[in-house]
């Protein structure tokens, strides 16, 4: 039975990526669980230099959600390359690097330094992270600047190029096809959607920052939904993000169109729910008579639309 | 310090035992926090295997049995983690990380350990009452509430070699006053090193960390942020902390770098630098030993 997909020109040995921001920078895990058993991982966000992040409090427990602004606390792009990678090239998974910036050029400058090191398989471009003041949403915000960024990351990089779409916008598939024309390799769907909590006695925001990004099962069907748009909008492949807490979770981005996806707040609530979504997927493939997990991607029968996986043959 | 690498497992409750009002003590069989934790370590728990609510509660180890593998837990059911924990009935399952975060630093020789425990704070000095050991007089235990109620473990803490002194705000029980009260009065008797610990609301491990930079005494505090994932990952739990080396505060994790710091190297709320930095600079007294 074969769980490997290949995106991007990446091989993964299964549809699981460790997404941004919730899994450190891999090495934290070691122990917990054995990180050969992810198809992929991707770097906290990493800036040229070394960032405090935001205030605490930082997290707030929502339904079936949680609201954070961490606001891209992190090392820097150097002293990951230097003191972690190193550790992370031991195991047989794929790197993707997390690249923030405050300007176009910084983006550029971060990609610059990646490229050509040993261990990091491609980057993700956060153009859609809602807690930092410059940069982040700024850049996803608008489709101008989305290809912008994104074609600046492209003339400095052989590496894969995925940016990370926002779902705080009106329309998904113009940015993503914004995206796809300043040259990305895949998309990532999505980021956190932006929000806010009140604690009521005090009046005011109960995160440091003012507002955060909600994840978790509570978003789960507005990222299907986007994840699925982008990838309609699209001839790259789509990794699909969002609340997944198990291969059911997994199965419904799969079948809108997503090779593979990444799982995110349930890092935190479950460190070894990789063995079990695998164990899982394989027995869904089993149950369908199904060889190879990418006859399940884009299957879904969508009243009055081609199948996402027909598209081409129909266009 | 860590020492070995959590484990995540799902562990059986064995014992439920209610205290009164919302509190209880809880114990899980879990092999590998019972034999490795230490005491002011903490483990990531969650009742049942149910999605809500979403995220793993801190809880401090109360007690390590290691005969019988389990560990035991002081819980106050005040929100929703913490109450799904205590309905939990016998062999039923919770999800455990741990053992997590960084312990106590025992007194050294001929040191006298004072903690400083304010409502369910209370909860790592048991454990850390009874590794110190039995000599007499060697710890003592300042076990602070607002009222009687608030104390439900003090018949709990004899027999550890441990000289227990309750106070309440409301005179209820014993000294009447804030748990500093009979610290300071301690304090200035005492005729011995000591070693100052302290765990329980902010403001109280604040005033400890005030009197220890007064004195120029040892102190260290357990400190309780919300926390996401316990092992240094999300980023959540951070505190200002600045370290002999840092120029400026700078964010830890309590998760990983605490949740025990050195008191003096804590950044407190409504300040600017830590007590130990302010000590240096303002009255060139150098830091706290």
């Amino acid at each position: 039975m074969n769980l490997a997909v290949e995106i991007a020109g990446l091989r993964f040995k299964n549809p699981l990526i460790a997404a941004s921001g919730t899994f450190g920078y891999g090495v934290e895990y070691e122990g917990v669980l054995d990180l050969s058993v992810l198809g992929g991982l991707v770097s906290k966000g990493l800036y040229l230099e070394p960032r405090e992040g935001a205030p605490p409090p930082r997290i707030v427990e929502t339904p079936s959600g949680l609201l954070n602004a961490i606001g891209l606390q992190g090392v820097g792009i150097h002293a990951f390359v230097r003191d972690v990678l190193p550790r992370l090239v031991r195991y047989d998974t794929v790197v993707l690097v997390n690249v923030c910036g405050d300007t176009v050029d910084e983006y550029a400058d971060v990609a610059r330094v990646c490229d050509g090191v040993p261990g990091i398989a491609g980057l993700e471009i956060n153009i859609s992270c809602p807690n930092v003041k410059k940069g982040g949403l700024a850049f996803g915000g608008d489709p101008r600047m989305t290809h912008e960024v994104v074609a600046a990351v492209r003339s400095v990089t052989r590496l894969p190029v995925i940016p990370k779409l926002s779902p705080n916008v009106g329309d998904i598939a113009v940015f993503a096809r914004a995206a796809e024309e300043a040259g990305a390799d895949a998309l990532s769907c999505i980021n956190t959607l932006l929000g806010l909590s009140i604690d009521v006695e005090a009046r005011r925001p109960r995160l440091g920052f003012g507002t955060g990004g909600l994840s978790g099962p509570a978003i789960r069907p507005v990222a299907v939904r986007m994840a699925w748009q982008a990838a309609r909008a699209v001839r790259i492949p789509v990794i699909g993000i969002g609340g997944i807490a198990s291969a059911t979770d997994a199965l419904e981005f799969l079948i809108a169109g997503c090779p593979a996806v990444q799982i995110g707040t349930a890092n935190f609530v479950c460190p070894g729910i990789y063995a079990r979504i695998l164990a899982d997927l394989q027995a869904y493939l089993e149950r369908h008579g199904l060889e190879d997990i990418g006859a399940v991607v884009g299957t879904l029968e969508y009243p009055g639309l081609p199948r996402p996986c027909d598209r081409e043959v129909c266009e | 310090m860590i020492v070995r690498m959590p484990a995540n497992g799902i562990v059986p409750l064995v014992e439920r035992e209610g205290l009164g009002g919302p509190y209880w003590l809880l114990s899980f069989r879990h092999g590998e926090t019972a034999r490795e934790a230490r005491p002011g370590q903490f483990v990531m728990m969650k009742a049942g295997l149910s999605a809500e609510p979403p995220l793993r509660r801190p809880f401090s180890i109360l007690a390590v049995d290691r005969q019988r593998e389990t560990f035991t837990l002081f819980v106050k059911a005040i929100g929703q983690g913490s109450h799904a924990l205590a309905s939990l009935g016998c062999g039923e399952p919770a999800q455990c990380l741990g053992p997590l975060g960084r312990s106590f630093t025992p007194p050294p020789p001929g040191t006298e350990a004072l903690l400083v425990g304010g409502g369910y704070g209370v909860a790592p000095f048991r454990f850390l009452g009874e590794d110190l050991g039995h000599g007499a007089g060697r710890a003592r235990l300042f076990y602070g509430g607002r009222t009687a109620a608030d104390l439900p473990l003090l018949d709990r803490l004899t027999g550890l070699g441990l000289t227990v002194v309750p106070a309440t705000e409301d005179g209820s029980l014993g000294v009447h006053g804030r748990v500093v009260v009979p610290l300071e009065a301690h304090l200035d008797e005492a005729k011995r090193p000591v070693r100052l610990y302290a765990c329980g609301p902010e403001a109280m491990m604040h005033a400890v960390a005030r009197i220890a930079l007064d004195r120029r005494l040892a102190a260290e505090v357990s400190l309780d942020p919300w926390m996401g994932c316990g092992i240094g990952t999300c980023l959540a739990c951070v505190v200002r902390v600045q370290g002999p080396e840092d120029a400026r505060p700078r964010y830890r994790c309590a998760c990983t770098e605490g949740p025990v710091f050195d008191a003096a190297r804590v950044v407190w709320p409504g300040e600017d630098a830590s007590g130990a930095r302010r000590a240096a600079e303002h009255d060139g007294r150098g830091a706290p030993p």
